[in-house]
C-alpha cells in the first residue's frame, strides 16, 4: 500500500542559548507509520518532538529556523506560519510524555479536559467522547466504575494509557510519544506497544525510545539523532 | 576533628535549634497565659455591657476590648482584600510574563519593599492621609482605609513571592501538560498552574494575615485610636488589639491594668489563631477540590 507523506521537515535547526540541538535536519514522515527516534541521552530527541507541535516555544531562549510542513486536509501547511492556529496544531499533533502526568482531577475529568479547554461538547457528547477515547486505549472496562475517582490513584500503566486517551480525545492525526513505556513495568510496557500498533491505523506516530527491543517490535522506521543530525533506516 | 564528629555535632545543633524554638514558644505562651489568665473573661471583652447587647450593636462597649477585637478583624479583612488581588496578580506576572532585565528590576523593588521597616510604611501612609486631607477633601484624616492600604503594601512582598515561588516550582511536565493539549497560556494558568500552586499561594495569605493582625507601627500613624469604639466606616478611626496592648504596657497605672494588657495579648493570639484556622480550612478545601474534581465530568 502506498502511503502519503504526512510531515516534511526541511533545513530545520533548533537551538537554545548557544547550544545547537538540531542542525539543518531534513526528514519525511509517512502517514500511518511508526517512526522511532533513538540516540544517546541529551541529544535533543524530546526537543525534536517539541518542535513538531511548537511546544519548543515554551523553552526560554530557544529558537527554530527552517520549515516543518504538516499535511492537513490534503494540503501541506507550515506549522510556524502565522496563519496556523496553535491550538488547532496541538489538537492535531497530540503528545504523551515520558512520565504519566494525569492532572489532579478525576479519571473522566482528565480525558474531558481538552474538550473543556476547547469549550466544545454538550455533557452527553463529552461522555461519549470520553468513553470512546478510553475504549481506544483499552482502559474503559477497567475504569468505567471509577470515572469520578482521582486519576492519580490508577496504576502507572493505567495512568499512561489515560494520558494517551486524553491526547486521543480530539482524534489527532499525529501522535508524539516521548519514551511512553520507560517508567512502566514489562507488562504495562507491552500493553503500550500493542496500543501503538493499533493506533498506527489512524495516526502517524513518532516515538522517542531507548529500548531497541521496543523499536524492533513496533517501528516501521528508525531514525537516530546524534550531534544535531538525524540519520535514518527502515526497520527490520 | 573527624568527619563523623562534625556530622554528629551538626545533628545535635539541628535538634537543639528546633528544641530551643519550641521551648521559647512554650515559655512565651505560658508566661502570657499565667499573667493574663485571671483577667480573661467576658468582662475583659464586653466590660459592663451585656454581651448580647454588644454583639447586636444595641449598646456600645466603653470599658472592654470588643471594639478592638472588631477593629482588628476589620483591619485584617480589609488589608488582605486589598493585598490579595494585587499580590497574586503581581506574582503571576513575575512568574509567567516577566523576564530578563524587567524581572530583575521588579524583583529589586519587591525586595526593597519587603525590607522596609513598618514604621516607614506607616509614615508613608500618614503622608498620604495628609496629602488627601489637603488636596482631595478636608474631611479625610488617618482612618481604617489608610491603615489597610499601608498594611496591604507591607504584606504585598509575602504574597508576591509566595505566588511566584509556588508557580515557578511547578515541574516542567505540569507546565507542558495542558499546553500540549491545546490550552492557551491563560487557560494553562487558570486550569492547571494556579490550582496546582494554591497550597503555596495560600501559605503566603496565612503569613499576610498574621502580619496584618500584629503590626502596631503602621496603624499608630495611620488611624488607630485608643477609644474610637466600633469601626463604623472605612473613613473613620478604629481600635485594634496590638495598639491597646502597646498603650496599656507603656502607660499602665497599676498591676490590674497591666493584667488586662496580658489578657488582650491572649485575645490577640485567639484572633490570629482563628484567622489562621479559617485560612487553613480554605487552603485544605481548595487543595482537596483541586486534587479530585477539577474541570470536566
Amino acid at each position: 500500500m502506498s502511503r502519503m507523506e504526512k510531515i516534511r521537515i526541511d533545513d530545520l535547526s533548533f537551538a537554545y542559548g548557544k547550544r545547537t540541538i538540531l542542525n539543518r535536519v531534513e526528514a519525511r514522515f509517512m502517514e500511518n507509520t511508526i517512526t522511532a527516534i533513538t540516540g544517546p541521552s541529551g541529544q535533543g530527541k524530546s526537543s525534536f518532538l517539541m518542535v513538531l507541535n511548537r511546544l519548543w516555544e515554551t523553552i526560554p531562549g530557544a529558537h527554530v529556523t527552517g520549515r516543518v510542513n504538516i499535511r492537513f486536509d490534503g494540503e501541506f501547511r507550515d506549522i510556524h506560519h502565522r496563519s496556523m492556529p496553535l491550538t488547532r496544531l496541538r489538537r492535531t499533533v497530540g503528545m504523551v510524555f515520558q512520565t504519566p502526568n494525569p492532572l489532579p482531577m478525576s479519571v473522566a475529568g482528565n480525558v474531558a479536559f481538552p474538550l473543556k479547554l476547547a469549550g466544545t461538547g454538550k455533557r452527553k457528547n463529552t461522555e461519549e467522547r470520553v468513553e470512546k477515547a478510553l475504549s481506544r486505549v483499552h482502559l474503559w472496562d477497567e475504569v468505567k466504575d471509577r470515572l469520578k475517582d482521582d486519576a492519580r490513584k490508577l496504576s502507572g500503566g493505567q495512568q499512561q494509557r489515560l494520558c494517551m486517551a486524553r491526547a486521543l480525545v480530539f482524534e489527532p492525526e499525529i501522535l508524539l510519544l516521548d519514551e511512553p513505556a520507560s517508567s512502566l513495568d514489562a507488562k504495562a510496557a507491552a500493553g503500550i506497544e500493542d496500543l501503538m500498533l493499533e493506533l498506527k491505523n489512524t495516526c502517524t506516530l513518532i516515538v522517542v525510545s531507548h529500548s531497541m527491543d521496543q523499536v524492533r517490535r513496533t517501528a516501521d522506521r528508525v531514525l537516530t539523532l546524534e550531534s544535531g543530525e538525524l540519520h535514518g533506516c527502515e526497520s527490520s | 576533628m573527624s568527619r563523623r564528629w562534625i556530622e554528629r555535632g551538626f545533628t545535635v545543633f539541628a535538634f537543639a535549634a528546633a528544641g530551643i524554638l519550641m521551648a521559647v514558644t512554650m515559655v512565651l505562651t505560658g508566661y502570657l497565659v499565667m499573667k493574663g489568665w485571671n483577667s480573661l473573661g467576658l468582662e475583659l471583652v464586653f466590660g459592663t455591657t451585656r454581651p448580647m447587647d454588644a454583639l447586636c450593636l444595641r449598646r456600645p462597649v466603653l470599658d472592654g476590648l470588643f471594639p478592638a477585637v472588631a477593629g482588628t478583624f476589620a483591619l485584617v479583612a480589609l488589608s488582605v482584600s486589598i493585598a490579595l488581588p494585587l499580590g497574586i496578580g503581581t506574582g503571576i506576572f513575575m512568574s509567567e510574563f516577566a523576564s530578563g532585565a524587567l524581572k530583575r528590576m521588579f524583583s529589586l523593588f519587591y525586595d526593597i519593599l519587603a525590607g522596609s521597616p513598618s514604621i516607614v510604611v506607616g509614615l508613608f501612609g500618614f503622608s498620604i492621609s495628609i496629602f488627601l486631607h489637603r488636596y482631595v477633601s478636608g474631611q479625610l484624616y488617618p482612618c481604617l482605609l489608610i491603615s489597610a492600604l499601608s498594611l496591604a503594601f507591607l504584606v504585598l512582598p509575602y504574597l508576591i513571592r509566595s505566588t511566584q515561588t509556588a508557580l515557578e516550582n511547578l515541574p516542567p511536565e505540569v507546565r507542558l501538560t495542558a499546553l500540549a493539549l491545546g490550552a492557551s497560556p491563560v487557560q494553562n494558568l487558570f486550569y492547571v498552574l494556579i490550582p496546582r500552586s494554591l497550597p503555596g499561594i495560600l501559605s503566603g495569605v496565612v503569613l499576610s494575615i498574621g502580619r496584618c493582625a500584629e503590626d502596631t507601627a503602621v496603624i499608630m500613624l495611620t488611624g488607630v485610636a485608643a477609644s474610637a469604639g466600633l469601626p463604623r466606616s472605612v473613613f473613620g478611626n478604629y481600635e485594634a488589639l496590638p495598639f491597646h496592648i502597646y498603650t496599656v504596657s507603656s502607660q499602665y497605672m497599676d498591676s490590674a491594668e497591666l493584667a488586662t494588657g496580658y489578657g488582650a495579648s491572649i485575645l490577640l493570639f485567639g484572633v490570629t489563631s482563628s484567622l489562621f484556622l479559617f485560612s487553613f480550612i480554605i487552603k485544605n478545601i481548595a487543595t482537596a477540590r483541586t486534587a479530585v474534581s477539577g474541570p470536566g465530568l
